[in-house]
């Protein structure tokens, strides 16, 4: 198989911003001999290499297949505007750091879709490896296209451009997923029996084996299977034991957003806030034992040499052995010139102990809460209850303890919320901000990040409206007006982000004509600049006679099909009403750890559940 | 801490990919390379501890370097040998380690020591040698050559120390030195441009630094 032109690339490299982009040969790279090897494998990250490359689910999915003597996996990102320009004048296809073949040489393709404005860029990368854009277009000798990622709980929006989606984790279902085809290829299946096998295959969602009928109001009025051998609903998969954590990652050549060693210590969450999807689909929570870290550290430091190590999860504070995680992890590495940084932490003075643990070990900078919503009523909502002495305490401890900056994370455009809940937000800020100048004096910042709700599929709010531009939009005034002189920094979303975020994670498979029409009309990078591309997508749903606000807009009757209804995450769609009903009360739910609500997770998964005690999972 | 930390100046190859990173990558490359290796590196004194190392001069984007250099220190002794062998094990495929020395502490530094540096330029098949000849000495035949850097004019003239065309069959080769000081450092592809031809067509190899005499 031919690599593309290398030396008309390197003579193209001059002309663009960042060339180590689009080079590869960082250290841990895996290139292996293309001819030996019977299956290739291409994971694509839909973004720039910048923000690309330090994502760990691409590096897990890389490190799981690259072990495989028989399989190669490699890399490909989206080029920025000026190399996609100058790929296109000179007829260079889209190709892999590693060996630079083009992607249509390899027989499987994986998009990592973990966000809703990639997907125009993964119909960009497709056109630039001149494989058709639809499923139904391409054939046998075309690659196989598949993609996971947390976008892809609702697939629908790109059903006619994917081959197969997994669903939920795919550390063990991405190798069934290739042996599978491997097997069927072998026995010269055609490009419809090998869709139908992969159908078999528990989390994998084959969208071309189902029809959708709509209603006369646009709802959806059945979705089945085309055939008795298709099942009805998809069930996520899970791993009952996070697997063994990569360590040998790839370092990149140039800088990227998180340039660090990142560790999963711990999957999903047990908060239940009611407006996060991460939080329902992740379930259950998942720790890796303490020891399994500190050598994963250990191994990884080796590895990369990288001087920060991000120790991530939803909810740091609530691994249930986060303090000695930290003490360790000072005993152990603080002669080792590393920085630690443990994002997520929950609203308590223990998250600034765990800090303080850390010591000269912890990077530079501010502290981050997130306390999402400001009034109680609010908080009660969104099943987020912060008591204002515990949050006013932590702020203290926070300053108490040496820091200067303080970061506050809140949203807009909650369910129910009004004008005197989103100026709660800004008598919050000042609290603090009086808090801090008390025990600091006026070097102290407080920093406002407000970012804009979207109603998210699988998750209690999902039946909920997005709220209008305007709305946003005045409440965002209010904001910006109130800050004014205060000393407070605020940082907000686009309202028309927003927008184009809720249609694509809200809607059916009808908007894969709105995707495409918007891609050719030259959306691209959506979630880049002052949402330039906003005017492409009113076009192409007026083209295709589509309206945007049903998707955006509309509150959803209970009783509807929704277009994600047959994505199933584990989580009952009857204790999401239930939850709805609560919030609607005001009702909060403890700490699922302590009490369980019977949310469906254990009836779908619980036969999975290890017995070794050493396997910690979050359910009582 | 040791006083007298062990000074190593690095000699290394900078080829084929790691030609399109930048300085200041190279540098946190090196740095990360030299984590790896588990040698008693020394860091800067402070607050945010940095890994001291010191290069000898940026290299530009694109450009192949044969013989660039680098010091960096460490706080123990240990064998060239076994820093070698740690090294080699830790670079990336396209940085190739060439030479280690102990280097005095009392020495300037590199930055500051060096004048000069060696360049050979592989051409374009066209124009023929013969005009490209006649064009470089009509050039260096005037009074000055002003060349446009961001918002500054430098004279390219100036810059220029030597320099010869090496006729090779199908393409030329040309060799040229140029100041590489702080003040004043020249650069290839400016003389390129200044010939009507693309850098990207042309292949830059530094091949040499050259240092004052201590």
């Amino acid at each position: 198989m031919q690599t593309i032109n290398v030396n008309l690339l390197e003579k193209i490299l001059y002309h663009v911003e960042k060339p180590g982009r689009y080079v590869g040969g960082e250290h841990n790279q895996i290139l292996k001999d293309w001819d030996s090897i019977r299956t290739h494998v291409c994971l694509v990250f839909p973004d720039i290499y910048d923000i690309g490359q330090p994502n760990l689910g691409l590096a897990i999915l890389y490190d799981i297949l690259n072990q495989q003597p028989d399989i190669l996996a490699e890399r490909a990102f989206a080029p920025w505007h000026d190399l996609e320009a100058q790929l296109r004048q000179n007829e260079i296809p889209i190709f892999s750091l590693e060996s630079k073949h083009p992607i249509a040489q390899f027989d499987v393709i994986g998009f990592s879709l973990p966000y809703e404005s990639l997907y125009t860029n993964a119909l960009n990368v497709l056109d630039l490896a001149g494989i058709p854009l639809l499923s139904t277009e391409r054939s046998a000798e075309h690659p196989l296209i598949i993609a996971g990622g947390q976008a892809c709980y609702n697939p629908e929006p790109m059903a006619d451009f994917i081959d197969a989606f997994v669903i939920g984790e795919g550390e063990e279902v991405i190798l069934e997923v290739v042996r599978a085809t491997e097997q069927l290829k072998q026995a010269g299946a055609d490009r419809i029996a090998l869709l139908q096998g992969l159908s078999r295959i528990p989390g994998v969602y084959v969208p071309s084996l189902y029809s959708v009928s709509y209603a006369q109001n646009g709802t959806i009025s059945a979705f089945l299977p085309l055939e008795s051998s298709v099942p009805a609903f998809v069930t996520k998969r899970i791993v009952a034991k996070l697997p063994p954590h990569p360590t040998r990652l790839i370092v990149p050549n140039i800088e990227t957003v998180h340039d660090r060693l990142s560790i999963e210590i711990m999957r999903g969450c047990t908060r239940g806030c009611r407006f996060c999807h991460a939080g329902i689909v992740n379930r259950p929570v998942r720790e890796r034992p303490v020891s399994e870290i500190l050598q994963i550290i250990e191994d990884g430091l080796a590895a990369t040499g990288y001087e920060e190590i991000g120790l991530l999860s939803l909810s740091s504070s609530d691994h249930t052995q986060i303090l000695q995680l930290t003490k360790s992890v000072y005993e152990k590495f603080q002669n080792r010139k590393v920085f630690v940084s443990l994002p997520s932490l929950r609203i308590a003075s223990f998250s600034v102990e765990l800090m303080d643990e850390l010591r000269d070990l912890r990077p530079g900078g501010g502290f981050t809460l997130a306390p999402e919503a400001a009034s109680p009523r609010m908080q009660a909502i969104i099943n987020k209850p912060l008591d204002n002495a515990i949050f006013e305490e932590t702020v203290r401890t926070v300053f108490e303890h040496g820091w200067l900056s303080l970061k506050l994370y809140y949203m807009i455009g909650l369910p129910g919320e009004t004008m005197e809940d989103v100026q709660a937000i800004l008598d919050a800020g000042k609290r603090v901000l009086a808090i801090g100048r008390q025990i600091r004096g006026n070097r102290v910042r407080v920093h406002l990040s407000v970012g804009n709700f979207i109603p998210k599929p699988h998750t209690p709010f999902q039946w909920y409206p997005l709220n209008t531009t305007d709305e946003l939009q005045a409440k965002l005034d209010l904001l910006k007006t109130g800050v004014h002189r205060t000393g407070l920094k605020l940082s907000y979303n686009i309202p028309g982000t927003t927008l184009l975020e809720a249609w694509l994670s809200r809607g059916d498979r009808r908007l894969g004509q709105v995707i495409l029409r918007a891609w050719q009309l030259g959306a691209k990078f959506d979630a880049w600049g002052e949402n330039d591309n906003l005017p492409f997508w009113h076009q192409a749903f007026s083209e295709i006679g589509l309206d945007p606000d049903f998707y955006a807009y509309r509150e959803r009757a209970l009783d509807e099909i929704l277009p994600w209804d047959h994505i199933h995450t584990g989580v009952t769609k009857a204790f999401l009403r239930r939850d709805l009903e609560w919030s609607k009360l005001g009702k909060t739910r403890k700490d699922c750890r302590e009490q369980c609500y019977a949310c469906g997770i254990l009836d779908s998964f619980g036969a999975d559940r290890p017995i070794s005690p050493l396997v910690y999972w979050g359910c009582p | 801490m040791n006083d007298q930390p062990l000074r190593i100046r690095m000699t290394y190859a900078k080829l084929g990919n790691l030609r399109f990173i930048g300085h200041l990558d190279l540098q946190r490359l090196f740095e990360r390379a030299l984590r790896r290796t588990n040698l008693p590196l020394r860091y800067t004194q402070g607050f945010n501890p940095h890994l001291r190392l010191n290069l000898a001069s940026a290299l530009p984007l694109g450009f192949i370097g044969e013989a660039e250099q680098m010091d960096f220190w460490l706080d123990q002794e240990v064998s060239l040998e076994e820093i070698s062998n740690r090294l080699c094990k830790s670079l990336p495929l396209e940085l190739i380690l060439k030479n280690l020395q102990v280097i005095d502490n009392q020495q300037p530094s590199l930055q500051a020591s060096l004048l000069s540096s060696e360049y050979e330029v592989l051409l374009p098949a066209d124009p023929d040698p013969q005009s490209l000849q006649d064009q470089i000495s009509t050039l260096l035949t005037q009074a000055a050559l002003p060349v446009q850097r961001r918002k500054k004019t430098v004279d390219m003239k100036n810059l220029i120390l030597d320099w010869q065309l090496v006729k090779q069959a199908p393409q030329s080769l040309l060799k040229v030195s140029m100041k590489s000081t702080p003040a004043e450092n020249g650069r290839p592809d400016e003389l390129l441009e200044l010939l009507g031809l693309d850098p990207a067509d042309c292949q830059v190899t530094r091949t040499k630094l050259i240092f004052c005499e201590e």
